[in-house]
This record gives structure tokens, C-alpha cells and sequence, in this order.
């Protein structure tokens, strides 16, 4: 999970900015109560839309106030708890502590060495989590032991490597009946776009540092613009038809606003380079 | 059965014009053609139905007819009708990946050795099912290249390449007006109205 499934802030209506700020601060607050003072770090907006996507249908949302772990001297609106966001904190631990090992592993010694320190002191926090979902953890580690040995033979084929990392995001959410269904086929093509968009984000790093690239693999040193934003828009059209056969309640317009607005601007971004400067605001710079 | 106004997401007082327009947008929204091949069809097929129950209700109600219990606006159409196919083993094919079987769908069509048109489009839609679409796409070309004159292969690769313009958008967020490429698909009688979408 890289930052890359946000909302586009402009086209947000006020209520929706406030529950999408409430939903973020719920989900650091859940964090800290149950990893500790390190883990809100790890949060992020991807998390943010996971816990938002697994909220069952409500038609109306009350925050209530919490303090800030940024700044505990101030108090924000916050959701409350709830099994949602529970889910997502726990899911969002394993999957931000495998990504730290993933860095560690990837930057060699010396540039790893941040993640791997990090990666330590949060392994009690990462246990933790697996005891609260020992499914999804075993899932993760299999999709990521599918997805190393693919870069390791080289896989030409844009859609097996992705299919791993998109198998991973899908069993974020119980696949039981109609939701689960819905739940699943907007999840396995959020993490195949997200993979494609990760992809086409390093492309030239990979390049000269000589790593497996799936873009690259497939399309050739350079890649193949056209034809990869199509593949990617195709997943964007299959997440849109989903979203729409589910009750998402009043999260339904921010969903929307993240799928059909926010996800096309950011690979807009991705692929003219310009995403290396958005992806450092914050949504609410403007905020007092 | 769920009250046919929450159905259709208007109050009980609106008028005449207010309620087909909320059918409107609510049969786009779940039309066929956005679901096409979806793994999820069946779930907006349930929706189609729902809502035409309930606009047919309504229309009864305020006529002063009695509703006739299943009597959808827009009925059929909805079940994939495909060209009859040449090779037994192909109908085997569809059927088990309509429903939903992809990987014994899979089997089955690697044991034919011949790969015609109809080979690559049936790879594709299994493809397609997956989430795998940049074999979808790769697949529906072959057919369409194999047997340029076949619409089913050509309607399959059109989906695929229309990229940002295709598919249901809520009203707001569409980012470009309806393009005449793949008008076909949507300025035809196969609109419940029978008219242009948009």
C-alpha cells in the first residue's frame, strides 16, 4: 500500500471531506489503542479507503471527539469504533509491516536499514495483529512469496504478477454472501491497479538499478503508455460497476469521489511524473 | 417485496416525471451492458429487476390498474445470447464460464487443439472473468483479427478499449459526454426507453 487511493479534494463536498477526516483520525486512533504509540505512523490513505469500503451501510454518520496523536492538545472529530475499523487496523499493521520488510529488503543495508530498525520495533505490534487474523496474514505471505519468485523468473505477464498482489488486497474483506462478493471484485482490481500504478511509478528506478519490472517485462524497457493506462482503466470501469451493486449508505458519494475521481487523477500523475510532488500534500493543508 | 419508492429512492409525493427519471438513471446504472461478462451480473440483474417491479408498480398504481406481479418494463435481453458454436466443446465452455467456473472452463478448452476465433474469444472471456484483462485484451484481438466479420468478438474488444469513456458514471462524475464509438451500445433499442442514454 503506497498512498496512492485518495480522494480528489476539490471535488469533495464539505460533509464528505468531514467524514473522510473522521474516518482517517478514527483509524490513527485505533492504531495507536491497539498497537501502540509507533503504529500511527503507518497510516495512510489507502488504509483509510479500506476501513471506509469493509463500514457496513449507515445512513448517517455522528463522530464524536477524540484527541490528536499528532497534537494531543487538540481535539478532532473522530468516527468511533467500531468492527470496521478494527479490521482495517489490523489488516493495515500486517500489510504496512510487510511492506517494511519488503523496503528493507530492497534497499540493500545501509538504505534499509530505517525499515529494518522499524520493522523490529514494531514485530510485537505485527504478532499481535496476526493473532487477531491469522487468515489474512497467511494470505499475504503466500501472495508475496507467489509475487518474489515471478520477479525472480521474470514473468512477462502484466496480468500473473499483478493477479498476486490482487489476490493479497481481495481477502482484506470476509467474502461472504452478496457484499462479499461485491467487496472482493472491487478489491482484486483496486490491487491489480495498484500494483500497475506502483509499477509504472518505478519504472526508470528499476531500470537503472536493474530490478524486475512488470511494465517493463511486459511492454519493454520504456513501457507502453496507451496500452497501460487502458489495462488500468479497464480495472477502474470493473471497481465502478462493483461499487455501484453495493450499500455503502452515506460513504457511497466519498466512495465514489475516491473511484471515479480520485484513483484517475493519481494515475494521471503517475504516468506525467508529477505524482512525485502530489503524493507529498497532505488532503487538508489548508486546514487550520 | 421492498416499498417501490425506497426502491427507487424517491418520496411518495413525487410526481409523475421525478420517478421516471429516477428509473432512468437507476436502469443505467444497472444495465446489462455495464455488466456485461461481469462476475457480478447476476447481482445487477437482481437490481434490473427490482427496480423495473417497482416503476411497473408505481405506473399501475397511479393509473389505477392493479400491478401484475412480474411484469418488468424491460425484460429481455438480459442473459448473454451467444451465436450458436461450431464445436460442442465450446458450448461446454460458455456454460461453464457463465457460471462461473473458470478453471474447469479452462481445462476444457486447452484440451481443443484447433485455436480459431471463437478459441481466442472464449481465452479471453476467461481472462476477462479473472481480472486478467490485459490477456483479455490480447485474446480478444486474436479473435477479432482470426474473424474480423464476428460482432460478439468485436463488441468483446470494444469494451476493452474504450477505456475512461465506458461504463456507468453517477451523474457528476463523468468525465467526458457519451462517445459515438461505442454508441451502439448505448443509443440503441436496447436503452429501456429506447432512446439514446444521454
Amino acid at each position: 500500500m503506497f498512498g496512492y487511493v485518495r480522494p480528489l479534494q476539490p471535488e469533495l463536498k464539505c460533509k464528505d471531506f468531514d467524514l473522510y477526516r473522521a474516518t482517517y483520525c478514527g483509524l490513527c486512533r485505533c492504531l495507536r489503542q491497539r498497537y501502540g504509540l509507533i503504529a500511527p505512523m503507518l497510516l495512510n490513505f489507502d488504509f483509510t479507503f479500506l476501513a471506509l469500503l469493509l463500514w457496513e451501510s449507515e445512513d448517517r454518520f455522528v463522530p464524536c471527539r477524540g484527541r490528536c496523536h499528532a497534537n494531543p492538545l487538540i481535539k478532532k472529530p473522530m468516527c468511533p469504533n467500531s468492527r470496521a475499523l478494527e479490521l482495517a487496523a489490523d489488516e493495515s499493521m500486517i500489510l504496512a509491516w510487510w511492506k517494511l520488510r519488503d523496503s528493507a529488503r530492497d534497499d540493500g543495508f545501509w538504505k534499509g536499514l530505517p525499515a529494518r530498525m522499524l520493522s523490529e520495533i514494531l514485530k510485537p505490534a505485527y504478532k499481535q495483529a496476526v493473532r487477531r487474523c491469522p487468515d489474512f496474514d497467511r494470505v499475504v505471505r503466500g501472495c508475496l512469496e507467489e509475487l518474489a519468485a515471478l520477479e525472480e523468473e521474470n514473468c512477462p505477464s502484466l496480468d500473473r504478477s499483478a493477479d498476486t498482489f490482487a489476490r493479497l488486497l481481495q481477502s482484506a474483506a470476509p467474502q461472504e454472501e452478496e457484499r462479499g462478493r461485491v467487496l472482493s471484485q472491487l478489491l482484486y482490481h483496486l490491487g491489480r491497479w495498484i500494483y500497475l500504478a506502483d509499477a509504472r511509478d518505478d519504472l526508470e528506478e528499476d531500470r537503472l538499478s536493474g530490478r524486475y519490472n512488470p511494465v517493463a517485462a511486459r511492454y519493454g524497457p520504456d513501457g507502453d503508455d496507451t496500452a497501460l493506462a487502458l489495462t488500468m482503466e479497464n480495472s477502474l470501469e470493473l471497481m465502478g460497476a462493483a461499487l455501484q451493486l453495493g450499500e455503502f449508505g452515506c460513504r457511497m458519494p466519498l466512495l465514489e469521489n475516491i473511484v471515479y475521481l480520485g484513483l484517475p487523477f493519481v494515475q494521471r500523475a503517475v504516468f506525467d511524473r508529477s505524482w512525485n510532488e502530489i503524493k507529498k500534500q497532505k488532503i487538508w493543508r489548508n486546514d487550520t | 417485496m421492498r416499498d417501490p419508492y425506497t426502491v427507487l429512492g424517491v418520496s411518495q409525493s413525487a410526481s409523475d416525471d421525478e420517478i421516471k427519471k429516477a428509473y432512468r438513471e437507476l436502469a443505467r446504472k444497472y444495465h446489462p451492458d455495464n455488466y456485461q461478462n461481469n462476475p457480478l451480473a447476476d447481482l445487477a440483474e437482481e437490481k434490473m429487476k427490482e427496480i423495473n417491479e417497482a416503476y411497473d408498480t408505481i405506473t399501475k398504481q397511479r393509473s389505477g390498474e392493479m400491478p401484475r406481479s412480474s411484469a418488468g418494463s424491460y425484460g429481455g435481453g438480459y442473459q448473454q445470447s451467444y451465436a450458436a458454436s461450431s464445436n460442442p466443446a465450446y458450448a461446454r465452455v460458455r456454460n461453464l464460464i457463465n457460471a462461473g467456473s473458470l478453471a474447469e472452463a479452462e481445462q476444457l478448452l486447452y484440451q481443443v487443439g484447433q485455436k480459431d476465433g471463437e478459441w481466442y474469444f472464449l481465452s479471453g472471456s476467461i481472462a476477462y472473468r479473472k481480472g486478467w484483462l490485459d490477456e483479455a485484451t490480447q485474446n480478444f484481438t486474436r479473435a477479432v483479427q482470426m474473424e474480423p466479420n464476428n460482432m460478439e468478438y468485436r463488441q468483446a474488444l470494444a469494451v476493452m478499449q474504450r477505456g475512461a469513456t465506458g461504463g456507468y458514471r453517477p451523474a457528476g462524475y463523468s468525465s467526458t459526454t457519451c462517445d459515438p464509438c461505442t454508441a451502439y451500445l448505448c443509443c440503441s433499442c436496447l436503452t429501456p426507453w429506447g432512446g439514446p442514454c444521454c
